[in-house]
């Protein structure tokens, strides 16, 4: 899955531990999640779109 | 900074890694029980060897309760990793100790089944098989390490 996260992040200047400390998870996890290795949960990803306040559509797209 | 390094442990997996410390130095210690494999204790405390094998032979409660003592790191190490999985909030390292755990029963299943047929071939034990929580530690750690450098 293709995702907007690092834009996003790099918009607000957050680095990934910052995003992963507001998400509650570990800097790994955020990595994972940017770069594809890694499909958040549902309740994870609706927690990235109240935190970007975006849609989940807009931050996350299929391949 | 990689996962699972004290420097950066949460407070319930420092508690896992320590539980988890638990089973493996409990597993050590049973496998000083276990007579047959080399012993170390033996060799110091000689006396000790009369005490497993009295004329050879275990008697049956005493080679009860040894079965039953090894299986008690196991039955820590399951309970251990199905609570830390059960709290641990974080889903993808979730995901990659599943990982694991699951490559640590596969690997200890191998040698089971490889330790199995060798018993049948040579109709002799093979330590492999009163090894499994060894191996399935062992296992485990290097998979965890193997699996997270594979998301690097």
């Amino acid at each position: 899955m293709k995702n907007s996260l690092p834009d996003l992040r790099a918009e607000r200047d957050w680095s990934q531990g910052d995003l992963a400390e507001k998400l509650g998870v570990s800097r790994q996890s955020v990595n994972a999640i940017e770069t594809g290795k890694f499909d958040p949960s549902l309740p994870l990803a609706f927690k990235l779109a109240r935190l970007f306040k975006q849609p989940i559509e807009a931050i996350f797209s299929e391949k | 900074m990689p996962l699972f390094c004290r420097k950066n442990l949460t407070p319930l997996q420092r508690r896992t890694m320590g539980l988890m410390s638990a089973a493996i130095i409990l597993t050590i210690l049973t496998n000083l029980t276990i007579p047959g494999l080399p012993n170390p204790l033996v060799d110091v405390f000689p006396g000790l060897a009369r005490l497993t094998t009295p004329n050879g032979h275990s008697p049956v409660l005493l080679a009860g309760v040894l079965s039953a003592v090894s299986l008690l790191p196991i039955l820590l190490a399951v309970w251990a990793a199905a609570r830390y999985l059960k709290s641990e909030p974080d889903e993808f390292i979730r995901a990659l100790v599943v990982r694991a755990l699951l490559w640590g029963f596969a690997i200890t299943m191998a040698g089971n089944t490889v330790a199995g047929v060798l018993m049948n071939i040579y109709a002799r034990p093979f330590p492999l098989a009163i090894l499994n929580a060894d191996l399935f530690f062992v296992s485990t750690g290097f998979a965890f390490r193997l699996i997270q450098w594979s998301y690097r």
